[in-house]
């Protein structure tokens, strides 16, 4: 997710607050409303993504980092990429999973400085990973309700 | 602002520039369009009722900061264009009239077909619809193409130098958007932009260019001997650039609404050829490349820019927190446009 679920929340309930509330006319669909906004707020400080799929994310993006440094041997983008890699944290699992895309990016950057003819293996690397996190990504989301939300 | 106030002030608004009191009656706001503020009237004086459509700047979204008057000066220019773009007579900043800045068109006959596929999976179009619209749509993008920027005093979009500016441009502005939403460049963004930076092209056709011409944008109306194309809408990234960027966007796989079309409606490459059929130039296979990845990277951007309107609360518009989970779909496309997917490096 690119904002916090906290932050998400905090957002659901300001839209049905205040964009949503006053179009609503019926007292009961009124109560309806106050009941979701009330929990959605309890919600708020106890829910977080699950740590599952930032461990499988992070386990994912090091063997890739770690494949690209090894097939970039003794070159400096090698270094680079193992510096980011190392300092990635521990955890928690979203801070871990974030620091790994970050290292992606600068792994990505010091590949595309490479001669072209240099940074295959590594480049393979890493794009094996992407292809699999899309899809992994893809995987928990649900059918689209893009036509719905446009015509209303 | 309640509706009855808003109707009240575009009344008065619209009256004094028609010089006589007018009533706004069927005042609506659209759910259509995804960044400005749209509300579609009925203007009645005397026993005369027209159709308008008032455009105003929102307070956030995913194209901020924002500025309506160089997309009305086009529009209003292009007025009396045989391109099917909406009579566009009025502009104001003043804040008194509805607090942020607005223009009025006149409302075109039409529906806008949405880029998403029917309950059943199917395109919004069917076989004899795609055959009658697509060809009018690879036209229309000719001609809006065809369009003697100078002479329409066009000048104040910024025309880029003949050589790699265009395509550089284009990459910096939308870059600018992406570290302006301060959210980070997912690893799929990053190789991106880094592909682009190194592939962006050179043209010496410099034209006018729509920015946002695809399904979606299109007001189409349905008739007896078949779909007829009767507006373009949405020019708020109207600029001055390389064509082909517009035919990319409208060939991108984000518009296909499940189809294998170009906007629902012709195989890209015949699209594509259409186009450069009607407007004499060439599509040429590298500069379409660059595009097709550069409108990954344009869409993106403008969804980081509307997530970050909604996470810091400038927006209340739920339909910005949507793109949070849409954006894998996003990198699914553009890992198979750039050859990720199958883990090889393109």
């Amino acid at each position: 997710m690119t904002i916090p679920v906290e932050a998400l929340i905090d957002g659901l309930a300001r839209t049905l607050t205040d964009a949503v509330l006053p179009d609503v006319t019926s007292r009961f669909a009124r109560g309806q409303l106050f009941a979701v906004v009330d929990v959605l707020r309890n919600l708020r400080d106890r829910l977080e993504v699950k740590a599952a799929l930032h461990e499988a994310e992070a386990a994912s993006a090091t063997a890739a980092l770690e494949r690209a440094a090894a097939a970039l041997g003794r070159d400096a983008a090698a270094a680079r990429i193992a510096g980011a890699l190392a300092a990635a944290p521990a955890g928690p699992p979203a801070e871990r999973a974030a620091a790994l895309r970050a290292a992606l990016v600068t792994a990505l950057e010091a590949i595309d400085a490479l001669p072209p003819e240099a940074g295959g293996a590594a480049r393979a690397a890493i794009a094996e990973h992407l292809a699999a996190q899309t899809m992994r990504d893809l995987a928990v989301l649900k059918p689209s309700l893009f036509g719905e939300i446009s015509k209303g | 602002m309640a509706d009855d106030d808003l109707g009240a002030r575009l009344a008065r608004f619209v009256g004094e520039r028609l010089g006589a009191p007018v009533r706004v009656t069927h005042l609506e706001r659209s759910t259509e369009g995804f960044s400005q503020e749209t509300f579609v009237f009925d203007v009645e004086a005397g026993r005369e009722r027209r159709g308008y459509v008032a455009k105003r700047e929102p307070v956030a979204g995913l194209l901020e900061p924002y500025d309506l008057e160089p997309e009305f000066r086009v529009l209003h220019a292009l007025s009396d264009d045989p391109l099917p773009s909406p009579p566009t007579p009025w502009f104001t900043r003043d804040p008194a009239v509805l607090e942020r800045p607005f223009y009025v068109m006149e409302r075109l006959p039409g529906e806008v077909p949405i880029p998403a596929a029917r309950a059943d999976g199917s395109g919004p179009f069917d076989d004899a619809e795609r055959a009658a619209l697509g060809p009018q749509v690879a036209r229309a993008l000719a001609r809006l193409h065809a369009i003697d920027w100078r002479a329409r005093g066009f000048q104040f979009l910024g025309a880029p130098r003949p050589g790699r500016e265009a395509a550089e441009r284009e990459l910096a502005r939308w870059e600018e958007r992406i570290r302006r939403s301060g959210l980070p460049v997912s690893p799929p963004l990053a190789e991106a932009l880094l592909w682009c930076r190194r592939h962006a092209p050179a043209t010496d056709a410099i034209t006018l260019v729509h920015g946002d011409y695809r399904l979606g944008n299109f007001l189409v109306v349905h008739e007896a001997g078949g779909p007829r194309l009767t507006g373009i809408l949405d020019w708020e990234l109207v600029h001055l650039g390389d064509p082909l960027e517009d035919v990319a966007w409208c060939a991108s796989p984000l518009w296909r609404a499940g189809t294998p079309y170009a906007s629902a409606l012709l195989p890209p490459e015949e699209f594509a050829a259409r186009w450069a059929e009607a407007s004499g130039r060439a599509a040429d296979p590298e500069r379409l490349r660059f595009y097709e990845v550069l409108a990954f990277v344009k869409m993106i951007a403008i969804m980081l820019s509307g997530l970050d309107a909604f996470r810091s609360g400038r927006t209340t518009d739920l339909r910005m927190a949507i793109f949070d989970h849409q954006l894998p779909f996003l990198h699914l496309l553009l890992g198979m446009t750039r050859g990720w997917l199958a883990g090889a490096p393109a």
